[in-house]
């Protein structure tokens, strides 16, 4: 038994050389015969003639003395070598098949991977299943003195901490630069739950008004500012002019919201009375986290903030119940993106579904093909195991291939989705091709290929079995053709659920590309520059901004410059109150709403290069000076809202509430038309516009019309002409800006537009498929009643009607079934209602016509069955 | 089938009784083959090759590649213990299948 056992090991590890051997040992056995036959004087022809005679064949003898050798693994190999034959013979087949199978595996992947990425992994903290997000209810930010009480009350939380996306300028270079940041309370990285990779974070000593002034750094910021080393932390670094020292360095994959590299504490900023966050009714972008305790729910969390903040309103410093926003953190970040992936997963799932229908039809229209191999095969004494085990190698094979070349396409699309995605999708950095996801899909397009490979042959009894060999095979087919049916309306559902969808964001992207924005968006191009610290007191920057505008539009290829505060599109950065004449205040207060809006502060020339209207009244000029009369330009939403049926200008205006005005009374000198400055899709705002030189800001946007492609790099060049000092960042044109904002949209329109098409394809095959199978099962039937006096049109029908069963039945399920998955669209469509009647007849009518076609080609060949010739041919 | 496992099994039988005498080759074991049997066992040369490398798979010879007199490498195959054991009981089974065939057939009065 033992020797038995090496032989055949030895047998396996040994294969090539034994078989050379096998090969030298025979030629050895006929070189011996020959010299023996030599000697008996035989001519050597005749020598090598009967030698090889006698050895019965060289070739033979060493293929039935491999033979014995062959193992169990020689068995398999034959069965693969003979696979890839067959495969190889049928190319039309094998292609098809792989290009579906690549096509499912591939898309769904890289999709899927995305969806799972953002979706559903976990985010990278301890727990994070027990962090929340906590806002005010308006999601405009916490104000800190609500923070401090929710902090001193709340019960439900293990910690609450707040922090603030901000930037910062590195002041310890010879040049500023400037960097993102993050300004944070102390407990906010116990809260997440993160720990240093170097050195420490933050604690509460480091946030008591003695204490050091303190910074934690990214892994980024660390290797490449502090060259990575060691000896960095401890050292302090200037922030905005400001010495701090380096304690610690957070883990490389660390992540909060946006993109961060630098993080300071928040409580001596408060102290400072930075950005007046002292103030309970100033809301900056600061927003609390909060790690529940273990067991509390999100419900009972945000049940129990609501009650406690309705309680604390009625005070008088706090007098009105701003309500509470608690949701988990992960719902938070991936936010409304979520939709759109929830759709494209909905998508591609979808096209697997009809990759693995058509797979199915295809397999299945195979099996009837090979029928006749089968029976010949059954017919010489081959066992239906031996069958089974070709068609599962066969299948393998396939999937195998399709298996890889897929895991190739679901990388590729992986990486143009990433291209095409909006940067800012939550988690973009941590998409990769997910094994889970694509074993998952391997898993079920094998099942498919087996079960509709395989099924066939398995479901024949043995009895059928060995009737096959004899039975000339009609009718076996039947059953297939049912089945095959039921695939093909399965498929022309799901193709029209993804053509309605398609179709939708076709429609929207036409409709958005339509909309008069109320400017001319065309070759604008802007950088922010900021103004920060001391050196720049308001009546420098009221200079500076002339002389920059100067600069900007000295630029070859500039046509024209300006500087705004908030940039069209990309969404106002300042809402305020405002108050019409001193003497409506009380009326104001009694409507409960005091007048509102965007507030913008601009140069003159504004208006002009963006070509806003004027429609009343005038435009900025440069009359406007730091001390010259305060004005304002209104545009008409405004107008309308605030001054119905009267002329605006002349009239008073002044920002803030009458126990708390910010700026002074301004003069209404013009009214401009509205333009989309929160976005495409969004209504037009109300925007008060004011001259920059009147009211500076720190952060600012200088844009310019240009005739030619500038680099954004030539317009830094020219502020950094004026000072090298001021940091120029955000280079993007508005055209940019504009597709950043609706990337969300081209994705779904894109990925349902492909996924639309190839399942309207795939379906028109299918059809066709079914309907030409179906010609050449009825080719004897066709012939007898074409014999008997049918016209082609007749025949036409007869094979017609087959392709308009699967539309009659198909259609009204798959626009039933895209009734439902139009609200999964609901936020990504504009302009449109989803269940616009025409855009689904559209859809309809796009299928009935495909379908048609499909089944007119093999119907129509049908007609040119020649009676005589099919009835000779049984 | 059965006729072939016994034709299958007598060419074995007589292959171990030749490498009883000595360790040889392929072409070596052909000619006595011939010999012994006087011509009588006439089998093809062609079955005997697999018929040496199923009884090496059952591990009743081993056999080694060896250079040979013709400047050539021979296989040379040798009886293993297994294998004289397997011929002495196969050849008692052949000697009293013989006997009682003999007697059946009243040859050996």
């Amino acid at each position: 038994m033992i020797t038995r056992l090496i032989a055949f090991a030895r047998g396996l590890l040994r294969r090539q050389e034994i078989d050379d051997e096998i090969v030298e040992e025979l030629h050895d056995h006929l070189e011996r015969e020959i010299q023996m036959h030599l000697a008996h004087g035989v001519s050597p022809d005749e020598a090598r003639r009967r030698a090889i005679r006698d050895l019965g064949g060289l070739t033979q003898t060493i293929e039935s003395t491999r033979d014995v050798r062959a193992t169990w693994f020689d068995g398999v190999g034959r069965d693969v070598r003979h696979a890839t034959r067959v495969l190889r013979r049928s190319p039309l087949f094998t292609a098809t098949a792989l290009a579906l199978l690549v096509l499912g595996i591939g898309s769904t992947t890289a999709i899927l991977s995305v969806a799972y990425a953002v979706l559903v992994r976990p985010l990278p903290y301890p727990n994070a299943d027990r962090l929340v997000f906590v806002a005010e209810k308006d999601g405009a930010g916490v104000a800190w003195p609500n923070f401090e009480d929710w902090r001193s009350r709340a019960h439900s939380f293990e910690g609450l901490a707040g922090s603030l996306a901000d930037a910062v300028l590195l002041t310890s270079g010879d040049v500023p630069r400037r960097f993102e940041s993050r300004s944070v309370t102390s407990s906010f990285f116990r809260v997440l739950g993160v720990v240093a990779q170097r050195g420490r974070l933050f604690d509460e000593a480091d946030a008591r008004p003695d204490a050091v002034p303190t910074v934690v750094v990214s892994h980024s910021f660390w290797m490449r500012e502090l060259g990575g080393s060691a000896a960095a932390i401890g050292q302090p670094l200037s922030f905005n002019g400001k010495s701090f020292h380096v304690i610690g360095v957070l883990p490389r994959d660390f992540r909060y919201m946006t993109p961060a590299e630098v993080y300071l504490l928040l409580e001596p900023q408060v102290a400072a009375n930075y950005r007046g966050m002292q103030s309970r009714t100033t809301r900056t972008s600061f927003y609390g986290v909060a790690r529940l305790k273990p067991g509390i729910s999100v419900l009972a969390a945000r049940t129990e903030m609501q009650t406690m903040q309705a309680a604390l309103a009625g005070s008088a410093t706090n007098p009105k119940d701003i309500g509470i926003q608690l949701v988990s953190l992960s719902d938070r970040i991936v936010g409304d993106m979520a939709p759109t992936l929830m759709v494209l997963a909905g998508a591609v799932t979808l096209l697997l579904l009809i990759t693995c229908v058509n797979l199915a039809g295809l397999l299945l229209n195979r099996s009837t093909v090979r029928a006749h191999e089968f029976r010949i095969r059954a017919a010489i004494g081959g066992s239906r195991w031996q069958l089974v085990r070709q068609l599962l190698v066969e299948h393998a094979l396939l999937i195998a291939a399709g298996a890889t070349l897929g895991a190739a396409a679901g990388a590729l699309i992986l990486y143009c989705l990433v291209r095409l995605a909006p940067s800012d999708l939550p988690r973009l950095d941590e998409i990769h091709l997910d094994v889970t996801v694509m074993a998952g899909i391997t898993a079920l397009s094998s099942a498919c290929t087996f079960v509709f490979g395989l099924v066939p042959v398995l479901r024949t009894s043995d009895a059928t079995w060995h009737g096959l060999a004899v039975r000339s095979g009609r009718g076996a087919t039947h059953r297939g053709t049912w089945l095959r049916s039921g695939l093909m309306i399965g498929e022309i559902a799901l193709a029209t659920v993804l053509l309605s969808g398609s179709a939708l964001m076709v429609q929207t992207m036409l409709r958005l590309a339509r909309v008069d924005l109320g400017f001319d968006p065309h070759n604008l191009r802007s950088v922010m520059f900021s103004l920060q610290g001391r050196a720049w007191p308001d009546a420098r920057k009221q200079v500076f901004y002339r002389s920059v505008v100067e600069r900007v539009r000295a630029v070859p290829g500039v046509e024209e410059a300006a500087i705004t505060y908030s940039l069209p599109i990309l969404g106002s950065n300042w809402w305020n109150v405002f108050m019409i004449d001193a003497t409506t205040a009380e009326y104001w207060t009694s409507v409960g709403e005091f007048p509102n809006a965007g507030m913008v502060p601009v140069t003159a020339g504004y208006f002009e290069m963006l070509k806003i209207p004027l429609i009343k009244g005038r435009y900025f000029d440069s009359s406007e000076t730091p001390t010259s009369l305060p004005v304002a330009i209104i545009n008409s939403s405004t107008a309308r809202k605030y001054w119905p049926n009267q002329d605006p200008i002349g009239k008073q205006i002044r920002q803030g509430y009458p126990n708390d005005p910010y700026g002074p009374w301004r003069t209404v000198v013009g009214v401009v038309g509205d333009i989309k400055q929160n976005g495409v899709d969004q209504e037009m705002p109300r925007q008060v516009f004011l001259p920059a030189v009147q009211q500076p800001r720190t952060t600012m946007f200088a844009i310019a019309r240009v005739r030619a492609p500038v680099p954004g790099s030539s317009i830094e060049a020219a502020i950094h002409d004026l000072d090298r000092t001021i940091p120029v960042f955000n280079d993007r044109t508005i055209e940019q800006v504009m597709r950043e904002a609706s990337s969300r949209r081209r994705i779904a329109m894109v990925v349902l537009s492909v996924f639309g098409g190839v399942a309207l394809l795939l379906a028109g095959i299918g059809v066709y498929g079914v309907v030409a199978q179906g010609v050449a099962d009825r080719k004897l039937e066709i012939g007898v009643r074409m014999a008997l006096g049918a016209t082609s049109n007749q025949v036409l029908q007869l094979f017609l009607g087959r392709g308009l069963a699967f539309i009659i039945v198909g259609i009204p399920v798959g626009l039933a079934a895209a009734l439902v998955a139009a609200r999964s669209l609901a936020s990504l469509v504009y302009g449109i209602p989803v269940t616009d009647p025409p855009t689904l007849a559209a859809v309809a009518v796009i299928l009935v016509a495909i379908t048609l076609f499909a089944s007119y080609l093999p119907a129509r060949s049908a007609t040119r069955i020649d009676p005589l010739n099919a009835l000779r041919a049984e | 089938m059965k006729k072939s496992s016994l034709l299958q099994g007598t060419l074995d039988v007589l292959v171990l009784r030749i490498l009883e005498l000595g360790p040889n080759h392929g072409w070596g074991i052909a000619n006595r083959l011939q010999q012994m049997s006087k011509d009588s066992l006439k089998t093809s040369q062609g079955s005997l090759y697999p018929a040496l490398h199923r009884l090496e798979m059952r591990g009743d010879v081993r056999s080694e590649m060896r250079a040979s007199d013709n400047n050539r490498r021979a296989r040379i195959y040798t009886i293993t213990a297994a294998g004289r054991k397997r011929l002495h009981k196969e050849t008692e089974t052949w000697t009293a299948f013989a006997l009682s065939m003999a007697r059946v057939l009243g040859t050996n009065e």
